[in-house]
């Protein structure tokens, strides 16, 4: 019985796989490699992607760093007495770490936002071609 | 002939492309519009999106062309990319809604004499592809669109072999499941034209 069965799968699978593998192939119509060159030549006429500029972006990018290291060097100049009055006492820790943490707070958001917004903007060059 | 002479072609025409030259591929389209096209009907089983497909493959093959690193062929490449945007445009705008359940089975005996009849009825089981659920469809699309070479479908998909065949496996039985008189039908079928050619 089971082996009628198994028999009787094989052959459904023997016919599907006929019909299946048997397709009539279809020809491309007249226009259609006029139509794709058509459309790589429309392609090869548009400018080449706008390079990203460097040579322009590098004073931003040196002058954000600048800024940066600035806000670092302040952060650390306005923790350090903070971190000299530290004792083992909560409140007291608390009310010495209040300003820089809030400072260093700020900077982090500010960097945060600053990598988010990289990040976007590497997204929508990548998908327009631009890298 | 054709793959060592079509794969050195298509390394000339990929080269001359990238120095620059873009009339070079039309050599390209010209060779492999024809399995593209049909790979994409596979796919949509609708011959003008079909073409529709095509030309995007191309378009995409034509932008993307410098990242083909030469590891695997050109082909291999082209037919991986391919799968890429008809998987993908085929997400955007569906063909088939019908569930696999509701796919009638091809239907009575005494209308499937004439050679039309047999057609339609095979149509239907192709047709039965598409409701597949994906993960099932591509592998049988690419396993029979590359004339069952099981190592050739699995490059396209970038699925490993045993993945693929276990797929194929679970398809099959979906469709099995779908059509479970096909083959009676047929024998049947076949007889009864034969007794009509022996009254004839």
């Amino acid at each position: 019985m089971n082996r009628t069965k198994t028999n009787r799968e094989e052959t459904d699978h023997s016919r599907i796989e006929t019909i299946l593998s048997t397709e009539e192939a279809l020809i491309p119509s007249s226009g259609f490699l006029a139509s794709v060159m058509e459309s790589v030549h429309e392609e090869a006429r548009l400018p080449q992607p706008i390079p990203f500029p460097w040579k322009r972006a590098v004073p931003g990018i040196l002058l954000a760093s600048g800024v940066f290291a600035w806000a670092a060097v302040e952060l650390a100049r306005h923790a350090l007495p903070a971190v000299s009055r530290i004792s083992l006492t909560p409140p007291h820790l608390y009310a010495a770490l209040e300003r820089p943490l809030e400072q260093a707070g700020w900077v982090a958001l500010a960097l945060a936002a600053s990598l988010l917004s990289w990040l976007l903007s590497r997204r929508l060059a990548g998908r327009s071609g631009l890298l | 002939m054709n793959a060592a002479i079509s794969a050195e072609e298509d390394l000339a025409d990929v080269d001359r492309v990238l120095a620059g030259d873009a009339q070079a591929f039309e050599g390209i389209v010209r060779r492999w519009q024809g399995p593209l096209i049909n790979m994409a009907w596979r796919y949509c089983r609708d011959r003008a999106r079909a073409e529709d497909l095509a030309q995007d493959a191309f378009l995409r093959a034509w932008r993307g062309l410098a990242g083909w690193r030469r590891e695997s062929s050109f082909s291999t490449w082209l037919f991986a990319l391919a799968a890429n945007v008809f998987r993908s445009e085929l997400k955007r705008f569906p063909t088939v809604n019908l569930p696999l359940d509701e796919i009638a089975e091809p239907s009575s005996l005494a209308a499937q004499l004439s050679t039309l009849s047999k057609k339609l009825s095979n149509e239907e089981v192709r047709r039965s592809v598409l409701a597949l659920p994906l993960r099932y469809r591509e592998p049988v699309i690419l396993f029979y669109f590359h004339e069952m070479d099981l190592s050739r479908a699995a490059a396209t998909l970038r699925l490993p072999e045993g993945t693929l065949k276990a797929r194929l496996s679970r398809a099959r039985a979906l469709l099995r499941r779908r059509f479970p008189h096909i083959e009676a039908q047929h024998a049947e079928m076949e007889l009864a034209a034969l007794n009509t050619g022996k009254e004839a």
